[in-house]
C-alpha cells in the first residue's frame, strides 16, 4: 500500500513536469497555432542555466529557479523573433521539420559545449527524505506539488484577469476576430513565447534537483508532452493539463509495477489508445485555454 | 543521344569498383564503402519520399519499418538459418504488415495528430528494441548476421555489395517511377495536393495513403534486410529518429517529390560528411541548420535550384 | 420517386443551428437554385448532402439510396458532381491532369489489367484524354491544357473546375456559386453552359446570390432562412413573396 502510494507521488511529481511543458506547448498551439517541436529543448536549456546559476554561480535555490525561468522567457523571445516569425505563416509540414530542426541543433551544441555526461543538481530538499509511516519521500517532491499548484493558479488568474492574458484566450479561439478588434496579435504572440519559455525553464528549475540535466532529455519529453497535448484535444490547456497529470501517474505506475525499462512506452501507449478510441482527444473539441 | 547517355552511365555505374580501384587504389574499400551506404540511403530516402512526398503524409515511423525488417532478417538468419533470400522477403512483408496495422488507426488521425502518433510509434519500437534484450538483444547488438547468400552466389566483397545495392536502389527507382507517373501517381498527387477535392472526384484518400505508406514501408523493411546483410551487426540505434532527420534531410534538401532530387540529396549528404570526416553532433549541427534554412527558404529543394541553373544555362548557350 | 431527396437535415455548429430541418426534393432533369440570404445554411447543406460535412439529423437520399453520412468519394461516384464556393483544383497537375483524376473511380479495374495495359485499359485511357479534351474545348481552356492549374487566372480555375465536375458525367450536378467572382461579360456564358446541361437531361441544384441568374435560369426556387426553408416555387411566385422580401431586406 506505501508503495503504491510512493509510486503515486512519484507520478504526480512526473504529472506535475509534464503539464507544465504540455501548457507551454498548448498555449503556443491555442493562441498562435504553432507546432513548436523544440519545446523541450526550452526545457533542457532551462536546466543547464539553473544548474549554472545554482552548482556554479551558487545562487540559492529560489534565486537560481527564477533565473531558469527568466533567462528562459528572453529566450524565447528570441527564439520567437529568430525562427518562429520565418515559420508562422507557412504549412505545419514546415514548422515541424523547421521546429525539429532547430530542436537537432540545440541538443548537440548542448552536446558540445556541456558534454554529455549529466549534471546533477540536488538540493538540502531533494536529499532530505519525509517519513510519514511506511512512505519515503523527498521533500522536494512535495515542492513541486506546491509549486505546480501555486503556477497553475498564477496562470488561471493571468488568463482570466490580466489583459495579455484574455488576449490569449481570445486569439486562441478566434485569432482573425482579435486582429480586427485591436489586439495587437504579435505582442500577444510574443508573449505567448516567453511565458511558454518560461513555463519550462520553471520547470525545469523545478524538477532537475530529482532527476538530472542532460542534453537528450528534451526529446522525449517534447513527445511526451505532445502526447498530453493530443490526448487532452489540441487547442485545449486545461486538457492538456489532465492528460499530463493522467500520463505521469500512469508512466509511475509502470515503472513501478510492470517494467521500469518500458516506461517511457507508456505515454505512447496512453497517446495511441485514446486516439484510437476518441481521435478528437478525451476532451473533444473544446477549444480555449 | 540520350539513349547512349543512360547506357554509358549505367555502364559507368556497374564498372564503378574498377574505375575506383583504377583512380584511388589505396582509398578503394573506404569508396566503395561510402557508395554502398550511399546507395542503400538513397534506397531507404525514396521510399520515405513516396510517403511524404507524393502522398503528403508526414509519418516519422520509417525508422521503425526499416527496423523492423533488419531485425527480422537479423534474427532469422542468426536464429533460425534461414537463407538470405527467405529473410529479405520476411522483412518486406513483416514491415509491410507492420504499416497496414498501424496505418489503420494512425490515418484516422487530423495531420497534427498523424505526424505525432507515427513518431509515437517510431518511439515504442525504438524503446522496445533497446529493452527486449531477451530478443533483440538490446544494447548489446546482434552479431555475425551472416552476408547474404543468393544460392550458389555468396556476397562477400564489397564489389559485390556494391553491385547489390546498386541493383536495389535502381529497383526501387523504378518501383518509384512506377507508383508516381500515369494513373496512379496523379491520383497520389491529388490526395498530397487538395484532398477535398480528390474526394468530390471519387478517389478515396484513406486507399491511397495506405498504400504509399505501406509499400514505403515494405521497401524500408527490405532495405533494413540488405543493411544487416552489410553490416553484420544490428543495434537499436538504428532506430533513432536521427534516422528520421537523416531522411527528412535528404529528401527536403535534395527535393521532395523528385526522383533526381531525392537521390542528389542522398550522394550529397551521405557522401559529403564521410568525406569531409565531420564529427557525428558537429554534422548534426550542420544539418540541422541547413534543414532550418532550406525548408524556410526553399522547399523545393536542390531540384528546383539546380532546375534554375539548368534553365540560365540553356539560355546563356 | 425524386433521385434526389433530403428529409428534415439538421445540422449544428457549436450551438448554432446551421441547417434546421431542411426538405428539399429533385425530380430527374430538374434545374433547381437554393437562395437565401448570407448565413443562411446553403454551403453547409451542400457540404452536408455531399458527405463533407457529419449530419445531425434527417436523411438524404440519392437514387433511392440512403446515402446520409456517406463520404464524399462515395458520394461522388454514386454519380453526384459538385463545385465549390472558393474555386478548387489541383495546382501542381495541369489543366488536362486536372479532368483525368475525376475519372479514377471508372479506371479501378483489375490490378492486372493495368498492370499489363490491355487492349481495354487502354480503350477507357484513350477515351479518357478525348473526353478532356473535349471538355476543355466546352470551357475554352483548350489551349491551356498544358498549363499547371495554380498558374491559371481565377476565372481560368472556375472553368476548369466546372469542366472537372462534369468529367465523370454526373446525374446530379450541385454548383457552388457559379457566377460569384465572374467577369459580367463571362456571365452569360456561364448561364448558357448551365442551360446546356439543364438541355441534356442533367439534374442541377445550384446556389446561387446573383438574382438575375437565378431568375432567369431557374425552373424552380427554394428560400433558405436562418437554416429553415421558407418558401418554394417558380420564379414569378419566388419573386413576390412577402417572406421571401422580409428575408433579405430584414422588415
Amino acid at each position: 500500500m506505501e508503495d503504491l502510494l510512493e509510486q503515486a507521488v512519484h507520478g504526480l511529481t512526473l504529472g506535475s513536469l509534464y503539464a507544465m511543458v504540455a501548457t507551454g506547448l498548448a498555449l503556443m498551439f491555442g493562441v498562435v497555432r504553432l507546432i513548436n517541436f523544440a519545446h523541450g529543448e526550452f526545457y533542457m536549456l532551462g536546466g543547464y542555466a539553473f544548474w549554472f546559476a545554482f552548482r556554479e554561480a551558487g545562487l540559492p535555490y529560489p534565486a537560481a529557479a527564477a533565473v531558469a525561468a527568466a533567462a528562459m522567457a528572453v529566450f524565447g523571445l528570441a527564439y520567437e523573433r529568430t525562427v518562429i516569425r520565418a515559420i508562422l505563416d507557412r504549412t505545419w509540414h514546415v514548422q515541424l521539420i523547421a521546429t525539429l530542426a532547430t530542436s537537432i541543433v540545440m541538443t548537440n551544441l548542448a552536446i558540445i559545449v556541456f558534454g554529455t555526461q549529466p549534471k546533477e543538481v540536488p538540493t538540502t530538499l531533494s536529499a532530505t527524505i519525509l517519513q510519514l509511516g511506511g512512505i519515503r519521500l523527498a521533500w522536494h517532491r512535495i515542492l513541486v506539488l506546491v509549486a505546480a499548484v501555486v503556477i497553475f493558479g498564477a496562470l488561471q488568474w493571468f488568463v482570466a484577469r490580466t489583459k495579455t492574458g484574455k488576449a490569449m484566450r481570445a486569439m486562441s479561439q478566434n485569432r482573425e476576430a482579435c486582429a480586427v478588434v485591436g489586439v495587437d496579435v504579435e505582442r500577444v504572440a510574443r508573449a505567448t513565447f516567453a511565458l511558454s519559455a518560461a513555463l519550462a525553464g520553471g520547470a525545469a528549475a523545478l524538477v532537475s534537483p530529482l532527476f538530472s540535466i542532460f542534453p537528450d532529455v528534451g526529446a522525449l519529453l517534447t513527445l511526451k508532452a505532445f502526447a498530453a497535448v493530443i490526448v487532452g484535444g489540441f487547442g485545449y490547456v486545461k486538457g492538456a493539463i489532465a492528460a499530463a497529470f493522467i500520463i505521469g501517474i500512469a508512466e509511475s505506475l509502470a515503472a513501478g509495477y510492470v517494467s521500469y525499462a518500458y516506461k517511457d512506452a507508456i505515454g505512447f501507449i496512453v497517446m495511441i489508445a485514446v486516439l484510437l478510441w476518441r481521435p478528437q482527444g478525451l476532451f473533444g473539441r473544446r477549444i480555449g485555454i | 543521344m540520350r539513349r547512349i547517355a543512360w547506357t554509358l552511365g549505367a555502364l559507368g555505374l556497374v564498372a564503378v569498383p574498377w574505375i575506383v580501384a583504377g583512380v584511388a587504389p589505396g582509398q578503394r574499400r573506404y569508396i566503395l564503402h561510402i557508395l554502398v551506404l550511399t546507395a542503400l540511403w538513397g534506397a531507404l530516402a525514396l521510399s520515405y519520399d513516396l510517403v511524404v512526398g507524393h502522398v503528403g503524409s508526414l509519418s516519422l515511423a520509417h525508422p521503425a519499418f526499416f527496423g523492423i525488417g533488419a531485425y527480422a532478417a537479423a534474427l532469422l538468419a542468426t536464429e533460425a538459418r534461414w537463407p538470405f533470400a527467405a529473410g529479405l522477403a520476411a522483412a518486406v512483408g513483416l514491415a509491410g504488415l507492420a504499416a497496414l496495422a498501424v496505418g489503420v488507426p494512425l490515418f484516422r488521425l487530423t495531420e497534427h495528430s498523424f505526424a505525432m502518433g507515427s513518431l509515437g510509434f517510431a518511439m515504442v519500437t525504438s524503446i522496445v528494441a533497446t529493452n527486449w534484450v531477451d530478443f533483440t538483444h538490446g544494447p548489446l547488438c546482434i552479431t555475425g548476421i551472416p552476408k547474404p547468400a543468393l544460392g550458389p552466389l555468396r556476397i562477400v566483397t564489397l564489389p559485390q555489395f556494391w553491385w547489390l545495392a546498386l541493383a536495389a536502389v535502381v529497383l526501387v527507382a523504378l518501383l518509384y517511377h512506377g507508383l508516381t507517373t500515369f494513373r496512379l501517381g496523379r491520383a497520389f498527387h491529388a490526395v498530397r495536393d487538395n484532398e477535398g477535392l480528390a474526394a468530390a472526384a471519387g478517389v478515396n484518400a484513406l486507399k491511397y495513403r495506405m498504400l504509399a505508406f505501406v509499400i514505403g514501408a515494405a521497401l524500408a523493411g527490405g532495405i533494413g534486410a540488405l543493411w544487416v546483410g552489410y553490416i553484420n551487426v544490428l543495434c537499436p540505434s538504428e532506430l533513432a529518429v536521427s534516422v528520421t532527420v537523416n531522411l527528412l534531410v535528404i529528401v527536403f534538401l535534395g527535393g521532395v517529390g523528385s526522383l533526381r532530387g531525392v537521390v542528389a540529396g542522398a550522394v550529397l549528404f551521405t557522401a559529403l560528411p564521410e568525406i569531409l570526416r565531420v564529427a557525428p553532433t558537429w554534422r548534426l549541427v550542420i544539418y540541422g541548420s541547413l534543414l532550418l534554412v532550406i525548408v524556410v527558404k526553399r522547399p523545393e529543394g536542390l531540384e528546383t535550384a539546380l532546375r534554375a541553373l539548368g534553365r540560365r544555362g540553356a539560355r546563356a548557350a | 420517386m425524386a433521385l434526389f431527396e433530403v428529409h428534415g437535415l439538421v445540422k449544428r455548429f457549436f450551438g448554432v443551428t446551421a441547417v434546421d430541418g431542411v426538405d428539399l426534393a429533385l425530380e430527374r432533369g430538374e434545374l433547381v437554385s437554393l437562395i437565401g440570404p448570407n448565413g443562411s445554411g446553403k454551403t453547409t447543406l451542400f457540404n452536408c448532402v455531399t458527405g463533407y460535412l457529419p449530419v445531425d439529423g434527417g436523411r438524404v437520399v440519392y437514387r433511392g439510396e440512403d446515402v446520409t453520412g456517406a463520404p464524399p468519394h462515395r458520394v461522388a461516384r454514386l454519380g453526384v458532381g459538385r463545385t465549390f464556393q472558393i474555386v478548387s483544383v489541383f495546382p501542381r497537375l495541369t489543366a488536362l491532369e486536372n479532368l483525368l483524376v475525376f475519372l479514377q473511380q471508372h479506371q479501378e479495374e483489375s490490378f492486372p489489367g493495368r498492370l499489363f495495359r490491355t487492349g481495354r485499359v487502354r480503350r477507357f485511357e484513350r477515351e479518357a484524354l478525348d473526353r478532356a479534351a473535349a471538355l476543355l474545348d466546352l470551357v475554352g481552356l483548350a489551349s491551356h491544357a498544358a498549363t499547371r492549374a495554380g498558374h491559371l487566372s481565377y476565372g481560368q480555375r472556375k472553368l476548369l473546375a466546372f469542366a472537372a465536375a462534369l468529367m465523370p458525367d454526373p446525374e446530379l450536378i450541385l454548383l457552388d456559386e457559379p457566377a460569384a467572382a465572374v467577369n459580367p461579360t463571362m456571365i452569360n456564358q456561364m448561364k448558357d453552359r448551365i442551360r446546356a446541361l439543364h438541355r441534356a437531361g442533367k439534374t442541377v441544384l445550384l446556389v446561387e446570390h446573383n438574382m438575375d441568374v437565378v431568375m432567369d435560369i431557374s425552373e424552380r426556387i427554394v428560400v433558405l432562412d436562418h437554416g429553415q426553408k421558407i418558401a418554394e416555387g417558380p420564379p414569378d411566385a419566388i419573386r413576390r413573396d412577402p417572406r421571401v422580401i422580409e428575408a433579405y431586406f430584414g422588415t
